[in-house]
């Protein structure tokens, strides 16, 4: 089990991979979301604010209501944020769970493609 | 845990599964349900239909309520079966589906010609079929995504359009239903030949599935699916006998492509033949481009899987849509589309479809079963009542309805026979064939040469390098 320090270390190096990937922030130019990431395992929250394609903040615990929901176990999502783990492929096995409309399930799923291509 | 932002409700899950049903091509399968029975009976073959297709519902809503995500059907095949038998199946659904699109396009594409007349009418089709694809191909690529309420009014608005219409017909044409139920063509044997047939008006109903992860609650999935089945049984069941009646024999006969816009001309002149082929055209963009839409959505995440070319996992660099996949099946579309136009063919392919929606209700339901014993303490929002009563029904109704279509002949309205429906079985054995050994041969490639760049490549997370 990932600890939360553990996750918000990883949420941090992927709010700089993100921001300063000038594809990415080209792609998800239109894109502002209110996004919560829950660890099923250890009960952890976290959420992330993105405006125009930018992560402007990371913290813990869940606010504001969200227009995506993130559900896996703590270490997928530490894995996923260090860019270890195919989200997709956990995806369709069931493991990762989002509540959200298809685009931004792309979109999500998008950020760990355009960063890290070989994952 | 929090709810989202935006969620759909039951009454936009109800509109997206009907209007992912409703196409042009409904009003011509519609006609070969009445070819087949008597045509002022024919409302009995589409409840029938409707009927054995709310008993599948039931099983898709429980299997939803399992696994509500866009992955479903990969999902729940899966763990019912294998990563193989998902992969199989899911291929063999997705690429045959999207073959309806042959049909789809080669009767709007006869719409429009019959309403624009430019150079001739094969050419006119030609250029209408590749003008109508490419068109859902760029709001696909722009990632251009129908609202909510767009798509309630629009749905709802083709559903009180055909109703409307219907009762119309009903109050100014005379139908006799008792000389009708007097036929010799009115046996059982028929009714059931029939409601196989029926079964195509409510193809795609159950790809509303993906919605789930949009919805508060996912038993409205399953509502919405219930409902959806129960609005299209009334709906077609009306306007396919008022369309039967409202046509002259000798517009019948003629195996016309498009007769909801003859009888629209025949009821309201030439009004009516623009407003049916606006009509028309509404329904073949819905349910066209949620084709596309989920079935580009559906390769890309095969691509991401390692199960199709890592090119189908990229996405447009502004408009974050999978373009190489939005591509590939919009020029395989073209290519059906154009096979089905040289061949006037496009019976072969709503055939064909029915029998895959057959296929797929058999598959769902076994899945019911596997799954209740795999695990059946796992979380349920929905459970089909009477244990495994249900699904048993549904396999055997369906596998009887889709050996019905195998062994019949398909005939035109005059009778004169247009193949033997043996031939869509061969071509269905051919495409499972084909994505049997594409799963064998090929994806062990791609998923051996994934877990070769994982091996190599050096892990970024601290103290697991």
């Amino acid at each position: 089990m990932a600890t939360s320090q553990e996750i918000m270390d990883a949420l941090a190096d992927y709010t700089v991979q993100c921001n300063e990937n000038k594809r990415l922030r080209k792609m998800q130019r239109d894109w502002s979301k209110l996004i919560h990431f829950n660890a099923e395992d250890t009960g952890d929250q976290f959420t992330m604010t993105v405006v125009k394609g930018e992560i402007t903040s990371c913290e813990p615990g869940a606010k504001g209501t969200p227009d995506v929901i993130v559900t896996a176990k703590s270490e997928d999502l530490c894995d996923m944020f260090w860019g270890d783990l195919n989200p997709s492929q956990k995806y369709l096995q069931g493991e990762i769970r989002v509540k959200a409309s298809q685009e931004d399930i792309v979109r999500i799923d998008a950020i760990t493609m355009i960063i890290w291509p070989d994952s | 845990m929090a709810e989202l932002k935006k969620v759909i409700k039951l009454r936009t899950v109800i509109s997206a599964s009907t209007g992912m049903a409703i196409a042009t091509s409904c009003y011509v399968a519609g006609l070969q349900v009445a070819t087949i029975l008597v045509g002022e009976l024919a409302w009995i073959s589409i409840l029938v239909a409707g009927f054995f297709c709310l008993l599948s519902a039931l099983c898709f809503s429980e299997l939803t309520a399992l696994y509500p995500t866009a992955a479903g059907i990969k999902l729940f095949i899966h763990h019912a079966f294998s990563e193989k038998t998902s992969i199989v199946i899911g291929m063999f659904y997705v690429l045959l589906g999207i073959s309806m699109v042959g049909a789809e396009s080669y009767l709007i594409s006869s719409v429009l010609s019959s309403v624009f007349s430019i150079i001739n009418p094969f050419y006119d089709k030609l250029l209408w079929t590749v003008v109508f694809i490419l068109f859902i191909m760029a709001i696909n690529f722009r990632g251009v995504f129908l609202s909510g309420l767009m798509q309630d009014i629009m749905t709802y608005a083709m559903v009180a359009f055909m109703v409307g219409v219907s009762v119309y017909a009903f109050a100014t044409i005379d139908i006799n239903f008792s000389l009708a139920a007097k036929s010799a063509k009115f046996t059982l044997e028929n009714v059931m030949q029939a409601a196989a047939v029926g079964v195509f008006l409510y193809v795609g109903f159950e790809w509303v599935a993906p919605l789930a992860e949009e919805t508060t609650d996912y038993k409205t999935i399953g509502k919405g699916m219930l409902w959806a089945v129960g609005l299209l049984s009334v709906t077609y069941s009306m306007f396919i006998v008022a369309m039967y009646s409202g046509l002259t024999t000798a517009q019948l006969e003629s195996g016309t492509p498009i007769p909801h816009i003859l009888f629209g001309k025949n009821l309201f002149g030439a009004a009516g033949l623009a407003t049916f082929a606006v009509m028309s055209i509404l329904a073949s963009l819905t349910s066209f481009n949620t084709g596309i839409l989920n079935t580009s959505r559906f390769a890309y995440a095969m691509g991401r899987d390692n199960v199709l070319p890592r090119a189908f996992s990229r996405l447009h660099p502004l408009y974050a849509t999978p373009w190489v996949a939005i591509l590939f099946l919009g020029t395989f579309a073209i290519a059906i589309s154009l096979a089905t136009l040289l061949t006037d063919m496009y019976f072969f392919v709503i055939i064909m479809a029915a029998a895959l929606e057959c296929f797929i209700y058999v598959v769902a339901a076994l899945c019911v079963i596997r799954l209740r014993k795999k695990k059946p303490d796992m979380e349920r929002s929905f459970k089909v009542p009477f244990g495994i009563v249900i699904p048993v029904v549904v396999i055997v109704v369906f596998g009887l309805l889709m050996l019905g279509i195998f062994t019949d002949v398909t005939r035109d309205y005059s009778g004169r026979e247009l193949f033997s429906n043996y031939w869509v079985a061969v071509v269905m054995a051919i495409f499972l064939v084909c994505m049997y050994a594409y799963t064998s041969l090929v994806v062990p490639v791609y998923k051996k040469r994934a877990a070769e760049r994982a091996q190599t490549r050096v892990k970024r997370r601290p103290g697991k390098a």
